[in-house]
């Protein structure tokens, strides 16, 4: 279904998706101090896993710096496909005129106007496939930020196997959290990257 | 721009979207509804082409495009729906819900997808899954041809030019000084309004059905009593006056 989107639908949902992420990293933020407050309390036994939770919380706060930042990226491609797509109508209007009155005395007086809007057009249309690099450097970006989780994830794996017995079941649901949360990331920002194709199709 | 959940039970729930931040100034800023069901979702007035984009992307976070199966718009005026062309590339399986009388004049919007579905004078009612709504005649107030949405189960109307304020882009979702909110109110109904017959008429009918909200196009929500002083006021209101500058 989604490959059928309309181009700036196509952009309207990317930027929902990565709204979704966000929410999702700020989950993975809590799980983090959560975490900190558990190695705190298991003390000795859990030394090696304060520092992962930085690592957490630092992962966290990338992903939502940056899913906001490609939200704003996504909702703007959005506003400007809206803006091409009236320039382009307006061209391909302008153009059947010209066909229908080209023996009209002033046709030319058109002609102002068609290069203005022109204009416009490939302003708009450099504009969108700029906005458009920025999009995806960003998104795969993020993606590869991502797969630190994978490593976090079994770091405190191996650091809650290590962590006394009333702590170890805590901190494997820390390290299930970030598991899950960054695959889910991982799946906005895929899906996102999908959909992309629909924008590019546009930009040329 | 920013979303309120007004009314949720298990069929639906009703969703105002408005006080848009981006919004250009000489724009008069509007309230959109939006019904979500099951499997759809009615977008009533979704508003003029300067809102097009911010709309679209704020229904996407609620659900996906496709489950905008239907559009209303009230009247033809270009704040209602002069988004339409653009919303017809946007959506491949929509119905827009519209007073029969506007068909030929809304068209000019462009719509190629969409199907139009002329709503009679007297109005019908649209089910969506679980939920039933009602198309609420309100001819002349402002447009000749022209609904409210009622839903009996929400006790909400949607009640469009009616109750409109022109008020601050940051004003509340709610009214909340019914006196104070009249002199927001007046000089649009005096002016936009063409008839009284029509407005008292008008006025009858919705003191015969139970409403919690009534929810216009601009400005505020009336919410419990404050419907009833909507009412009340709006049947004193002479209305179909072009005030003239007193010369003093
Ligand atoms: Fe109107
Ligand atoms: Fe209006």
């Amino acid at each position: 279904m989604e490959d059928n989107y309309n181009y700036f639908v196509a952009a309207a949902v990317i930027a929902a998706k990565l709204n979704e992420a966000t929410k999702v990293a700020k989950n993975l933020s809590l799980t983090a101090s959560n975490a900190r407050a558990v190695a705190l309390r298991a003390g000795e036994g859990a030394a090696g896993f304060k520092p992962l939770t930085e690592f957490i919380d630092r992962l966290a706060h990338v992903t939502i710096i940056s899913s906001r930042e490609i939200n704003t990226l996504a909702a703007n491609l959005s506003k400007m496909a809206a803006n091409k797509f009236r320039a382009d109508s307006a061209i391909s209007r302008f153009n059947i005129v010209y066909k229908k009155a080209a023996q009209s005395e002033h046709i030319h007086s058109l002609d102002e106007s068609y290069t203005r809007t022109k204009l416009h057009q490939s302003e708009l249309s450099n504009g969108y496939s700029k906005q458009l690099l920025k999009l995806i450097s960003e998104l795969e970006q993020l993606k590869d930020e991502l797969r630190t989780a994978v490593i976090l994830a079994t770091l405190s794996r191996v650091e809650a196997s290590q962590a006394g017995d009333s702590f170890q079941e805590q901190l494997n649901n820390v390290a299930e959290n970030v598991e899950v949360s960054a695959g889910q990331i991982k799946e906005y920002l895929t899906s996102s990257l999908q959909l992309v194709g629909i924008l590019e199709q546009e930009s040329t | 721009m920013k979303t309120f959940k007004i009314f949720e039970n298990d069929t639906h729930q009703w969703i105002v979207i408005g006080r848009d931040p981006d919004k250009p100034n000489l724009i008069i800023d509007t309230n959109q509804y939006i019904v979500i069901t099951k499997d759809n979702c009615l977008l009533m007035d979704p508003g003029g082409i300067e809102l097009f984009s911010a709309m679209l992307a704020t229904v996407i976070k609620l659900i996906p495009v496709e489950q905008i199966t239907h559009l209303f718009a009230s009247h033809q005026d270009p704040d209602i729906i002069s988004s339409l062309g653009l919303w017809d590339q946007a959506l491949n399986n929509a119905t827009l819900h519209s007073p029969w009388l506007w068909e030929g004049f809304i068209r000019h919007f462009g719509m190629e997808n969409i199907k139009f579905n002329g709503i009679p004078d007297e109005g019908n009612c649209l089910k969506l899954d679980g939920a039933s709504l009602t198309f609420f005649p309100a001819h002349y107030l402002h447009s000749s041809g022209n609904f409210n949405v009622y839903d009996p189960e929400a006790k909400i109307l949607m009640s469009g030019d009616i109750g409109a304020a022109i008020e601050a882009a940051d004003a509340p979702m709610f009214v909340d000084n019914f006196e104070e909110h009249t002199r927001k109110m007046e000089m649009f109904h005096r002016r936009w309004m063409p008839s009284n017959k029509a407005k008292n008429d008008w006025v009858a009918r919705a003191r015969q059905l139970d409403i919690d909200m009534m929810c216009p196009q601009h400005g505020r929500i009336f919410k419990g009593d404050d419907v009833k002083r909507f009412l009340d006021w709006f049947e004193e209101l002479e209305v179909g006056i072009l005030e003239q500058k007193s010369e003093e």
